[in-house]
C-alpha cells in the first residue's frame, strides 16, 4: 500500500524519486487519483508555497518541490483523466512578447499545478496571437501574462487588446504579475486580477474561478 | 569637492560637502541623447555619449558603463535575442552550459577578441579620458551566481545547487576568474571603480547564499581591490535574508534594491558600510512626484545614516520624469 504521507513529505522535500515512486505505487493499488491529488499533493504544495512566502524557502526549494509534484503527477494524470474528474481550473500562463524572464512565471505555473489547476505554459517571449491560439484549443478559463521588465510592460497591454479583438477576451479572466507591475498597471490595462508574488497568484486564480 | 572626491572621501569616512550621487542610468541614458538602446549597447562612443549626458544633466557623480548581463555570455558563444530598443537577452532554451560538460571544454575569454567585452573597455577608457578627472569611472562585472545563470540557464542553476554541488562550484571557479580578468581590464583602461552585479544570489536564500555565493564574492571583490579600486555590489531583488552576507564581502559599497530597507540593511552591515540606494525606481521614482521622491530619500537617509549614497533600489526606469530625477539629484545636494 503507498504510504501517502510518505508521498506528501516527499512533496515539501523535493525528493522527486521518492514522490514518482510512491505515486506509481498508488496507482498500482489503484487509489482514488483525486484523492490522491487533492488530500495529499495539493496539501504538500500549499505548504511549500507558505514556507516560500515566509522566506523558510526559496526559488531553489520551490522549484525542487515543483520537480517532485511533476513526478509525482506524471503517473496520475491519465487515471485523473479517465475518471472525469476536473481541474481546479485551466490556465494559460506566459512571460509576454519581449520579454525572455521566465523565472518568476514558472515559480506561478509550478504553485497553480500544484494548486489543482490545469497549466498550459506557453514558456518566454510569448505573442499575443499564441495566447489567443491556446486560449481556443484548451479552452482555458484563465489567461496568466507575466513581465519582468518595465519596457515590456506594454506588451501585457497589447495581449490583452489582442484577446478582445479575437473576440476571447470575454470568455477568460487574465491575470497579470511581474517586479514592475502595480495593481494601478493592472487596472488601466483592463486585468482581472494582479499578483505581486507566486502564492498570491494562486489565491487570485481561486477567486477568480469561483467568482465565475 | 568633485564627484570623484566625494565619492572617495565617503568610502573614507571622511567629511563630505553633500551626499554622493550613483544611481544606475542604462536605458534613461540612451532615451536622454534619444538613441535606440539597442546603439547604446553596442557602441561605447554612444554609451559614454549618453553617460556623460546624464552625469553633466543631473549631476552624478560618476559614469557608469553597465549595459546588459549578456557581454561575456555573448562573447562566450551563448545564444542571445536582440531587441532594438531593450536589453539584450540571454536565451535560456538554448544556453551555453545546458549539458554540464561543456564547462570542461569552455575557455576562459581574451577581452582584447571578444567584441562585445572589448567594447565595454572601450567605453572605460573614453569616460576615463573625458570624465575621470572630476568623476569616478564605473567598469561592470558579472557576480558568479549571475554569471553561472547566465551560462547554465536560471532555472536550471537553481536545481543544481541541490542535484550537483561539484558542478556548481566548478561553474563558479569559471565565473570569478573570467570576472576577474575582465574587471583587470577595465581597470587598466581607466576605472577607479568596479560594480558587481548578482541579481540571481537574491533568489536562493541565505543558506546556499552563504556555502555558495559569498566565498565566490569575495574572492572576486579581493581580487578586484587589490587593483586598487574600489568595488559596489549590486544584487537585484530581496536580499533582506543575505543583507549580513552583502556586508561580509568586502565592497566598499553596497547597494540595495528597494525590497531590503535600509534600515535592516544597516542593522545587518553595521555603521561602517557604505550604503546606497534605495527607493523603487517604478513605484516610487518614476510614478512620484518630485515631493514624494524627495521624501521618500529623506527617509532612506534617515535609515541609512551618515554613510550612505544617494541612488535608485534598481536602475532607473525608461520614462521617469526629468522633474523627480532632479529632485533626487537636489535631495542628494541638500544633505551632508
Amino acid at each position: 500500500m503507498a504510504d501517502l504521507e510518505t508521498l506528501r513529505q516527499a512533496i515539501i522535500d523535493g525528493d522527486a524519486k521518492t514522490a514518482g515512486a510512491v505515486a506509481r505505487e498508488a496507482v498500482a493499488a489503484e487509489m482514488d487519483a483525486l484523492t490522491v491529488i487533492q488530500q495529499y499533493m495539493v496539501p504538500a504544495m500549499d505548504e511549500v508555497g507558505r514556507r516560500y512566502e515566509c522566506e523558510e524557502f526559496f526559488v531553489p526549494e520551490l522549484l525542487l518541490s515543483a520537480r517532485a509534484m511533476k513526478a509525482a503527477l506524471e503517473p496520475i494524470r491519465p487515471l485523473l483523466a479517465a475518471s472525469g474528474a476536473k481541474p481546479a481550473g485551466k490556465v494559460v500562463i506566459g512571460t509576454v512578447k519581449g520579454d525572455l524572464h521566465d523565472i518568476g512565471k514558472n515559480l506561478v505555473a509550478s504553485l497553480l499545478e500544484g494548486g489543482g489547476f490545469e497549466v498550459i505554459d506557453l514558456g518566454a517571449d510569448v505573442s499575443p496571437q499564441k495566447f489567443i491560439d491556446a486560449v481556443q484549443s484548451t479552452g482555458a478559463n484563465i489567461v496568466a501574462l507575466s513581465a519582468l521588465l518595465t519596457v515590456t510592460m506594454p506588451s501585457i497591454k497589447m495581449t490583452i487588446e489582442a484577446l478582445k479583438a479575437a473576440g476571447v477576451r470575454d470568455k477568460v479572466k487574465v491575470m497579470v504579475g511581474g517586479a514592475p507591475l502595480t495593481q494601478q498597471f493592472a487596472d488601466q490595462v483592463g486585468a482581472d486580477a494582479y499578483s505581486e508574488n507566486a502564492t498570491a497568484a494562486v489565491t487570485a486564480a481561486r477567486r477568480l474561478v469561483a467568482a465565475g | 569637492m568633485t564627484g570623484k572626491e566625494r565619492i572617495l572621501a565617503m568610502v573614507a569616512g571622511e567629511p563630505v560637502d553633500h551626499l554622493p550621487l550613483m544611481p544606475i542610468t542604462m536605458m534613461f541614458a540612451a532615451d536622454t541623447i534619444g538613441v535606440p538602446y539597442r546603439r547604446y549597447v553596442t557602441d561605447h562612443r554612444v554609451l559614454a555619449e549618453a553617460q556623460m549626458a546624464v552625469a553633466e544633466t543631473y549631476g552624478f557623480d560618476y559614469v557608469s558603463v553597465i549595459s546588459d548581463p549578456a557581454r561575456e555570455a555573448s562573447d562566450l558563444g551563448a545564444t542571445i535575442e536582440w531587441f532594438e530598443n531593450q536589453p539584450p537577452a540571454i536565451v535560456e532554451s538554448t544556453a551555453l552550459l545546458a549539458e554540464k560538460d561543456r564547462l570542461r571544454g569552455l575557455r576562459l575569454p581574451v577581452v582584447e577578441t571578444s567584441p562585445r567585452m572589448r567594447d565595454r573597455v572601450e567605453g572605460v577608457a573614453l569616460l576615463a579620458a573625458q570624465a575621470g578627472a572630476s568623476r569616478m569611472v564605473e567598469g561592470w562585472v558579472e557576480g558568479p551566481c549571475a554569471m553561472a545563470a547566465d551560462l547554465r540557464g536560471l532555472n536550471t542553476l537553481m536545481l543544481d545547487f541541490f542535484d550537483d554541488e561539484a558542478f556548481v562550484f566548478d561553474l563558479f571557479e569559471y565565473a570569478v576568474a573570467m570576472e576577474i580578468a575582465f574587471a583587470h581590464e577595465q581597470v587598466r583602461a581607466g576605472a577607479t571603480l568596479i560594480g558587481i552585479g548578482d541579481a540571481a544570489a537574491s533568489l536562493i536564500g541565505p543558506r546556499l547564499y552563504m556555502k555558495f555565493v559569498l566565498p565566490y564574492e569575495k574572492r572576486l571583490i579581493a581580487a578586484i581591490r587589490e587593483m586598487g579600486v574600489l568595488v559596489r555590489l549590486h544584487i537585484c531583488g530581496n536580499t533582506r535574508k543575505i543583507l549580513s552576507g552583502m556586508g561580509q564581502t568586502g565592497a566598499e559599497i553596497i547597494d540595495l534594491d528597494f525590497l531590503a530597507s535600509l534600515a535592516e540593511g544597516r542593522a545587518a552591515m553595521g555603521d561602517g558600510q557604505v550604503l546606497l540606494g534605495n527607493i523603487d525606481p517604478v513605484r516610487a521614482l518614476r510614478d512620484g512626484t518630485p515631493e514624494s521622491v524627495t521624501a521618500a530619500f529623506a527617509t532612506c537617509h534617515r535609515e541609512a545614516g551618515r554613510r550612505y549614497i544617494v541612488g535608485a533600489g534598481c536602475e532607473v526606469t525608461r520614462g521617469t520624469p526629468v522633474e523627480n530625477v532632479k529632485a533626487m539629484a537636489q535631495f542628494a545636494c541638500s544633505r551632508n
